[in-house]
């Protein structure tokens, strides 16, 4: 192996390195006070317990921040109210909804209203009755799934 | 010799046609005939330590070129490198080496720009802002107690 190609191993090493810290510059680690204005306006529902969030659900609600300015008022307001909660569920829990989430969107939207109205429905449904449900259902997607 | 040789480089310089081109080539291995004579005419009178001289100079220019062909072939079996580069002509080839080394470079930034872009646009589509969003609540997908209640009802 002559000079040059050792140096040129070296470029496309250095390269790669430079191109792999840049694909993973959007990891982020950042505390509360390092967000920008913008990002706490969002994320303030979360305020409290963001220092105590694992940098990979940061990153989550980080890209929550991002898309929320591509939002109209009406689905930025439910964003803001269902933040805590989101934040409160398990890995498990969330992948689940994202999954269903995925199924709904595919749905005719008379279907969509017909489980709309259900959901209405169930929730008028005494807690007790709604627990009892739940503790009766087996998990639908076996193992707890990682973020 | 010289001489002539001198004339004939002014002739060639004045008109070089096919003619002239031919003439010259056939007066260069007259002269390259001519040398060899002389060189074989002084050989029958070399001293001892002149041929010992030619012969390890010999020596030498074979090794040389021996493990010049070796790593030719070498560079042919086992690398490829400007192999690609090839393929454009003999221009490219000139460079080969600086030319390989901008092509592997600029198919890394295609390449990593290109997933970059995918991800943005994956992320889009799967972002949980949207969830979020939904006319459903996150709860509503969450629920396991909500599907049990849907399949009875």
């Amino acid at each position: 192996m002559d000079r040059y190609q050792l140096g040129f191993k070296y470029v496309l090493g250095l390269l790669f390195v430079v191109l792999t810290s840049l694909a993973h510059a959007g990891e982020s680690d950042v505390t509360w006070s390092q967000l920008s204005e913008d990002q706490q306006k969002v994320l303030s529902p979360l305020a409290a317990e963001w220092d105590s969030l694992r940098p990979w659900q940061r990153e989550k609600m980080l890209d929550i921040a991002r898309d929320y300015p591509k939002m109209n008022p009406q689905k930025q307001e439910r964003v803001k109210n269902r933040l805590s909660n989101w934040s409160r569920m398990t890995p498990y829990e969330r992948e689940n909804a994202r999954k269903k989430h995925q199924r709904f969107k595919d749905l005719p939207e008379d279907q969509k209203q017909a489980l709309r109205d259900k959901w209405r429905k169930y929730q008028s449904l005494p807690e007790a009755e709604r627990a009892k449900l739940r503790a009766e259902s087996p998990d639908t997607y076996g193992e707890p799934a990682s973020e | 010799m010289s001489r002539y040789k001198d004339n004939m480089t002014h002739e060639k310089n004045d008109n070089l046609s096919t003619d002239d081109i031919v003439l010259d080539t056939m007066v260069e291995q007259q002269i390259a005939r001519h040398m060899t004579d002389l060189l074989n005419d002084s050989a029958q009178r070399l001293m001892p330590h002149q041929e010992q001289r030619l012969t390890l100079a010999h020596d030498a220019a074979v090794r040389y070129l021996a493990e010049k062909q070796a790593q030719l072939q070498y560079s042919n079996t086992h690398t490829s490198q400007g192999n690609v580069v090839r393929w454009f002509g003999d221009h490219f080839g000139q460079q080969h080496r600086m030319t390989s080394a901008a092509l592997v470079i600029l198919v890394m930034l295609v390449t990593f720009f290109a997933v970059q872009q995918f991800e943005v646009s994956n992320n889009l589509e799967n972002s949980d802002a949207f969830l979020l969003a939904s006319d459903l609540p996150p709860e509503a997908y969450a629920d396991k107690g909500f599907d049990a209640w849907i399949d009875t009802n």
